[in-house]
Formats: structure tokens, C-alpha cells, sequence
């Protein structure tokens, strides 16, 4: 039932490129219709022929009086029987569909219809009372979201990915600057968690600015369920958010709930505003700072310098290490699907440092073999040491390991969560870009700890496996 | 600790005094003054115990202050060994421990004025704080005394791990081993229970380069009544097949449980690995510091053992000058525990002991 519900749109698919403003008001709901349709007819004719036998078999008998009691019972059943079918398909398209897509806005519409249909006898009428609705909603990108959502098998559908959402859609209570962020998170042009991080709390910070408490209400009550939580869905919305940004709003949503009921609004909102400002420039700027410090230290005369695309903490690492005077030489190696590190090489040659540049995975080992230590930055460190970054890091890292050298991974303790991923599946996002129903890419994976030899933070430079112990150092902190 | 240090900006003005009081003290002198006056002081001891001397020379009157000029004095006395390895974390130590110290009675005083003792924080910061100081002096000395019982504890909690009829690989002349090896070779008297001596065998791997070390360690444990053989350095993976456990000492321990030793020890690790012979190493916990070398050439500083040169180049040769005591970096995958003086743990505990001590 299902895979047929979810060829239906596929099929149209083509189309909204061609007519983006007529598909998608017609598609989804055509198919939806078909199949309803087909569903109550198909169960519909099974009862019918049944009774029909039931009926032919008692005129033969032509007891009249004595099979009439048989004849009711097998048609009442028939009738049973066709009504359950009826609600069963119905269910399962809505079921189906519910599924398949995690927000109800998207395809929620849809699976409203068809439940309506289920109800009412005829298709056409409510059909056309609940296409008033899903117009309004689905705006014409929608129809290419809707289509890559369908197509992910569903063993991976616990994966998100990120989508724009045109301005439009967005809650009116987003304010400006969040919804700016979140379309520049859902087109990848501002990228690398920290970044992101950063971005999202000088957003909230404009948002406490801008917040009046309404009256007869409390900053510290009303400011999180009301405010923050609406923002904080729209840039989920638009990218899921990644683990730092996670910590940062647990952390943001404690500090508001800190406020003093007493206080009042001017002073709640300078405070909050300030612990903001600190925390950016504690777990941030400095840290970046620090770290950026302790991981040009590994860097020695002679060194070949192997990194896996383009981090900004990479970055500086590598012109840190060369301001101070080391002579060493880099090996930029691309992630063949977003060519960042050619952009990193051409910084690194604009200082005048010896860059060997690789667009893939091609001779990576012997890339490997010239190079001397590898570095990366995490996206985020799980609880059990393993590393979450850059699709591809994984075998890079164990290549190096296999070859002894030694990997070094730049992070901030923000980006370290107590969650656990032994595989890179459990969590992960899926490339808006490259999704089809025959494939699709993911955007990271997850490196385990044995593969890193060092693990540099704002806290010292630990095992990868430690990541846990300095969290606890963090709450000890706090 | 706000009012401390802003009732001492304001109303101290001779604060000239005091540091050209910390400027007269010569720290690197009173470090290797230290050393060479008690040969058994290690070198982050002789590293806290230099930095208590000049605490009880200066005048300072602020917590800030002593932290800074800890500080400064710690980079100074780094700057001046061409190792600073296991100097620097006995000076990390105990500018932690400071920095502990100065913050509790500090706070503890600010939130709750009426303390036990006579309350004098508001009224009178420069007071309180040289309470604070005169404690920390006493508790530094104290905390120094105990530090050098170490190598007795890490004789009690070593012992438990030899047995008898064993024979015990070592190197490198450490007088923790000698000291730990010499005790197990006696019976031990816990208190509870008095535990028999241990009869065990010891093979002596002689390093040319610490001969006379090795030569004093290898007699002390012969007049113990030690059966000891010397074999030299080349001689080690042949052995190793004779041998039941190896045990060594380090200068330093890494923050990932890895050690800082005396060149060689690397080596006698690859090998006791290869063997399958499992590598004890005897430590002090205040040798344990944040330092954290991903392989031997991750050092702040070149130890220059390596110095290639032929015929045609030989002034080559004069340019390098090796490291006068060359250490190598055994990391913690070829460790089986550490003998400490509080515990006996594993490298994966070390490495949690640094973050929580020290980070």
C-alpha cells in the first residue's frame, strides 16, 4: 500500500520543474484520490461478487423461507467486510503517509483528505472542500521537499535533512534575524557547527532584545515556551540542529529560567544578553584561540600536514603553526562532493605555504604514505570517544592509523554530547543535494576513538576516549 | 575573592617592593640548588619546592598576584632546562593546587561571614589573605613532605603485584624500582598482617649512558640478598624470553597514561609488547601531568639525537648537540598499570585522574 503511495508523487515529480505553480496543487491530491479511490472500489466489488454469490445460491436452493436467515448472514458479513476493508486502506494511506513524513505541515493535508474520503461516499466533494487548505500551505518548493522526503527508504527515515522553507511558511512570531539564519543554514552557507552555533545565539540574542513581555506575564515563564521554542523549531525546521547547538540551547534555556522573578524586564534582558556574550567569547572566540594554539604545537619542521577538506579550526591551526615559523607542507585532500578544500588551499598558498592538493580519494594511500600527521576538526565528539565529522573522515582515519600516523582532532567542548553512536547511522543527516530514490549521501560519520590519537580542546588535549570525562569536568564548572 | 583583591589594589601602594623582592629571588638557581643538595628529590618536586621558597621570600599581598607570579616563575624556571617536561608538571601541580586553595577560604568566607575563625574579610583583606598564605606555606611544606614518602607507598602497593620465583626485567638505574624492588625482597609489616618477603630473580638491562646509576641501584639489591644478572641493552629481546615481568620507572606520565622515561624504555616496551610480558611502571602521582605527545618527536624542544652527516660534511656534526639525558615517549598502549603511591591503576585511569586533577 505504501510503495504504491509513494511511487504516485514520484511519477509527478518531473513535472513541477516544468510548472512549479500547477503540480503541487494537483499531484499529490490526484494521487491521493486514485488511490482512494481504487482502494473502496477494489473492496467495494469483492463484497458485491460475494453477496451476489450468497444470492444466486439461495435462488437455486429456492428454499425460500429456509435460507433467507443464511442469506442475511452472509450478506451482512460481505457488508462487514467491505466496510473494514474500506477503513483499513484508509488508515493505512494515512498511516502511510504520516510515516513517511516527520512534520505533519508537509504532507499532513493530504492524509487529511483521504481520511475525509474514507468517510464520505463520494470522493469528489470533500475533496474539494479540503483542497482549500493544502493550497494555502504548499508553496510551490514544497513539491520538490515533499518528493525527496518520499524517496528515503524507510529504514533510514529516523534521518533528517535539511530544506528550505520559503519565508512565507515560516511562524509569524520567527523573528527577522532567525529567519535569515535558518535560510542561510538550510542552503549550507553557513555550514561548520561552531559557525552555526555562534550565528544562532547573536539570533537569540536579537531576540531577547526585541521581546516585551506581555502583560501579566514573567520573562522567566514566557520567554522559553513562547518565544525561544518557535525559533528554535523554525532553524530545527530548516537544518536539524547539530549537537552544539543542542548543548548551547539547554544551556540558554537554564539561564532564562535563572532569572530572577523580581527582576525586571530591562534587567533580565541585559543579563541574559550578557551571558550570552560570555559564553561566546569563553566557548568560542577563546577557545578557538587556545585551540587553534595547542594544535599548531603538534606541528613540527618537516611535518607533512594531511586535512580532509576545509574547517576554519584546521585553518587557523595551519597558518597559526606557520606564522610562527615552522617550515612544514600541507596535503589538502577534497571531499569530492562540496570542494571546500580547494578553498582552504588556496588561503594556504596565498601565505606561502607548499600545498599538494587531491580532489578525491583517489591514491589516498600514497597521499598517506608522504604525509606525516593528519588533522581534523569534529563536528562533535560522542560519549564514547567517536568522532562525528565530514563524511569520509572515518577512512581517511583508519587509513592513517593503518599506516601510523597520528590523527589529530580540533574541538570545543561545546560540541561534546552525551549521546552515543557506535555507527554512523544513528545519527546523521541526509545531502538535500544528493538524495534519490536509488541512493542517497549522508553529510557525516562517525570516526571511532581508537582511530584518533589526540583529541585537543579548550581544556587541555585529551584521548578522544576522555570526551566523557571532560564533560563532567564541564558540570563540575558549572 | 572580588573584595580581596580590589581592597588590595587600592590600598597597597608599595607594590613596587614586592616585585623587585620576586625579581631578586633566582628560581632556576634554588632548582638546581634543590636537586643537587638531596639526590632523591625528584624533578617536579624540586620544581614546587623551589616555587614555595620563592613564595616565602616575596611579599605578595593579593591572590592574583601570587598566581601571576607563580606563573611568571614557572615559565622562567621552564625556560631555563632544555627538558621542562617533568618540571612543568610539578609546577602545573602546584599552581592547581594554589589556585584550589587561595579559591575555598576565600568563598567561603564571602558567603558566609561568620565563620569559625574571627571573620576579618571585609574589614581588613590583607589580613585574611596572609592567613590564607601562611596556611598555604604550611600546608605547601606538608604537602612536599608527603610527596617524597611516595616511593615507600609505591613499595607497599607494588609489592602485591610480585610474586615469587619470578624473574623481574628493569632498567635505567629509577630508585623507585630500587627502592620498590629492595622493599618487596623484605617482609612488609601492613598492620593488619605482616607480609612474607618476596623471592624473585631480577635481570639488569645496563645502559652505558647510566652506568654509575645503574651499577649503585644493582648493588643495593644484591645486598638485599637479590639474585640480580646484568645483561647490556643489546641483549634485551634475547632475554626477554627468561623474563616474567618488567617493571621500569618514568621521569614523567603523559595525560593519556603514557610515560616520559629515559631513553630505551621505549625499546624494552616494543619488546616486553612483542613477548607478551606485561610492563609495570612505577611512578609518583605528582609525576602525572598534562603534557601530551602524540609520538617521540612531539616535544616542545629537539633532543637532537638524530644527526645525519657524512665525510664531505662533517662540520655537520658540531652544529647538533645531543640532549646530555635523552628520554623517550612509551605510550600507554604498551603500559599494563602504573604503580603509584596512592593506587595502583591502569593507563585509561590515569588519563581521567589528569583531566580531573589537573584540566
Amino acid at each position: 500500500m505504501s510503495t504504491e503511495q509513494n511511487g504516485a508523487p514520484a511519477e509527478a515529480a518531473p513535472k513541477p520543474v516544468e510548472a512549479p505553480k500547477d503540480a503541487p496543487k494537483e499531484t499529490p491530491k490526484e494521487a491521493a484520490t486514485n488511490q482512494n479511490d481504487k482502494a473502496s472500489k477494489g473492496s467495494k466489488a469483492g463484497a458485491e461478487t460475494k453477496s451476489d454469490k450468497a444470492e444466486q445460491k439461495s435462488s437455486d436452493a429456492a428454499g425460500d423461507k429456509k435460507l433467507t436467515g443464511a442469506e442475511l448472514k452472509a450478506k451482512a458479513k460481505a457488508e462487514k467486510a467491505a466496510r473494514r476493508a474500506q477503513q483499513k486502506t484508509s488508515k493505512d494511506v494515512a498511516k502511510g503517509e504520516a510515516a513517511v513524513s516527520s512534520s505533519p505541515g508537509q504532507l499532513g493535508p493530504s492524509a487529511g483528505e483521504v481520511k475525509a474520503k474514507g468517510k464520505g461516499k463520494d470522493g469528489a466533494l470533500p475533496g474539494a472542500t479540503a483542497a482549500g487548505r493544502p493550497t494555502l500551505l504548499k508553496a510551490p518548493p514544497s513539491a520538490v521537499v515533499t518528493e525527496q522526503k518520499i524517496q528515503i527508504p524507510e529504514f533510514f527515515s529516523h534521518l533528517s535533512m535539511a530544506r528550505r522553507i520559503p519565508m512565507t511558511q515560516a511562524d509569524k512570531d520567527v523573528h527577522p534575524s532567525v529567519l535569515m539564519l535558518g535560510q542561510q543554514m538550510a542552503t549550507f552557507t553557513i555550514d561548520e557547527s561552531i559557525t552555526r552555533l555562534r550565528a544562532t545565539l547573536l539570533a537569540f540574542r536579537k531576540v531577547i532584545e526585541s521581546y516585551i513581555t506581555p502583560p501579566g506575564n514573567v520573562l522567566a515563564r514566557h520567554f522559553t515556551p513562547h518565544v525561544l521554542n518557535i525559533q528554535i523549531e523554525y532553524l530545527t525546521a530548516c537544518r536539524p540542529m547539530c549537537f552544539s547547538m543542542g548543548n548551547a540551547i539547554r544551556w540558554l534555556k537554564l539561564q532564562v529560567s535563572k532569572i530572577d522573578m523580581d527582576a525586571s524586564e530591562e534587567q533580565a534582558k541585559k543579563e541574559l544578553c550578557q551571558a550570552i556574550d560570555i559564553f561566546i567569547a569563553e566557548r568560542i572566540t577563546v577557545a578557538d584561540e587556545y585551540i587553534t594554539e595547542q594544535g599548531a604545537k603538534h606541528i613540527k619542521n618537516g611535518d607533512v600536514v594531511l586535512a580532509y577538506g576545509r574547517n576554519t579550526l584546521v585553518e587557523k591551526a595551519i597558518l597559526y603553526a606557520h606564522s610562527t615559523g615552522t617550515k612544514f607542507s600541507v596535503l589538502v585532500l577534497d571531499d569530492p562532493y562540496e570542494r571546500l578544500g580547494q578553498q582552504l588551499a588556496k588561503t594556504l598558498t596565498d601565505e606561502g605555504i607548499m600545498v599538494t592538493y587531491s580532489g578525491d580519494f583517489g591514491g589516498l594511500r600514497n597521499h598517506m604514505r608522504r604525509a606525516t600527521k593528519v588533522f581534523f576538526a569534529a563536528e562533535a565528539m560522542f560519549s564514547n570517544g567517536a568522532m562525528y565529522a565530514r563524511a569520509g573522515t572515518c577512512d581517511v582515519a583508519m587509513l592513517a592509523h593503518e599506516l601510523g600516523k597520528k590523527v589529530i582532532a580540533l574541538c570545543e567542548t561545546i560540541n561534546i554530547t552525551e549521546r552515543v553512536a557506535t555507527d554512523s547511522l544513528t545519527y546523521n543527516e541526509i545531502d538535500p543535494e544528493r538524495s534519490s530514490a536509488a541512493a542517497f549521501r549522508l553529510l557525516f560519520d562517525a570516526t571511532p576513538d581508537q582511530y584518533i590519537s589526540l583529541l585537543v580542546t579548550e581544556l587541555g588535549s585529551v584521548q578522544a576516549r576522555s570526551a566523557p570525562d571532560l564533560l563532567r569536568k564541564l558540570e563540575e564548572f558549572n | 575573592m572580588a573584595n580581596v583583591q580590589d581592597g588590595a589594589a587600592t590600598r597597597d601602594l608599595p607594590l613596587r617592593g614586592t616585585n623587585a623582592d620576586a625579581e631578586s629571588f633566582d628560581i632556576v638557581a634554588t632548582y638546581h640548588r634543590l636537586l643537587q643538595e638531596d639526590p632523591d628529590l625528584t624533578m617536579p618536586m624540586a620544581a614546587i619546592e623551589a616555587l614555595i621558597e620563592f613564595l616565602g621570600h616575596s611579599q605578595v599581598k593579593t591572590v592574583y598576584e601570587t598566581i601571576d607570579l607563580v606563573k611568571t616563575q614557572s615559565e622562567k624556571l621552564q625556560a631555563a632546562v632544555r627538558n621542562p617536561i617533568a618540571l612543568s608538571h610539578g609546577t602545573d601541580l602546584f599552581s592547581q593546587y594554589l589556585i584550589m586553595s587561595l579559591k575555598q577560604p576565600a568563598s567561603s568566607s564571602g558567603s558566609n561571614g561568620a565563620g569559625s575563625k574571627s571573620s576579618p574579610p571585609l574589614d581588613n583583606p590583607h589580613e585574611s589573605f596572609e592567613v590564607v598564605r601562611q596556611h598555604l606555606l604550611r600546608n605547601s611544606r606538608l604537602f612536599a613532605t608527603r610527596a617524597k614518602n611516595a616511593r615507600e607507598r609505591i613499595a607497599a602497593n607494588g609489592r602485591k603485584h610480585l610474586h615469587d620465583d619470578t624473574t623481574i626485567l628493569t632498567m635505567g638505574g629509577s630508585r623507585v624500582v630500587g627502592n620498590m624492588l629492595c622493599r618487596a625482597a623484605a617482609k612488609h609489616d601492613y598492620g593488619w598482617y605482616t607480609d612474607p618477603p618476596r623471592r624473585f630473580r631480577v635481570l639488569y638491562a645496563v645502559d652505558p649512558a647510566l652506568q654509575a646509576e645503574s651499577n649503585g641501584v644493582v648493588e643495593s639489591l644484591r645486598a638485599q640478598g637479590i639474585q640480580v644478572a646484568t645483561i647490556p641493552f643489546t641483549a634485551l629481546a634475547y632475554a626477554m624470553g627468561q623474563v616474567d615481568q618488567v617493571i621500569v620507572g618514568a621521569e614523567a606520565v603523559t595525560a593519556n597514561g603514557g610515560i616520559i622515561s629515559s631513553m630505551g624504555t621505549y625499546s624494552l616496551a616494543v619488546l616486553a609488547k612483542a613477548s607478551r610480558k606485561p610492563l609495570y611502571v612505577a611512578a609518583e602521582q605528582h609525576k602525572f601531568g598534562k603534557t601530551f605527545p602524540v609520538d617521540n618527536f612531539d616535544f616542545s624542544f629537539d633532543q637532537e639525537v638524530i644527526n645525519f652527516y657524512s665525510a664531505n660534511n662533517k662540520e655537520d656534526k658540531a652544529k647538533k648537540v645531543p640532549m646530555p639525558d635523552p628520554i623517550d615517549f612509551t605510550p600507554p598502549e604498551l603500559i599494563e598499570s602504573f604503580f603509584a603511591d596512592h593506587k595502583v591503576l591502569t593507563p585509561d585511569e590515569v588519563a581521567k585522574e589528569v583531566i580531573d586533577m589537573l584540566m
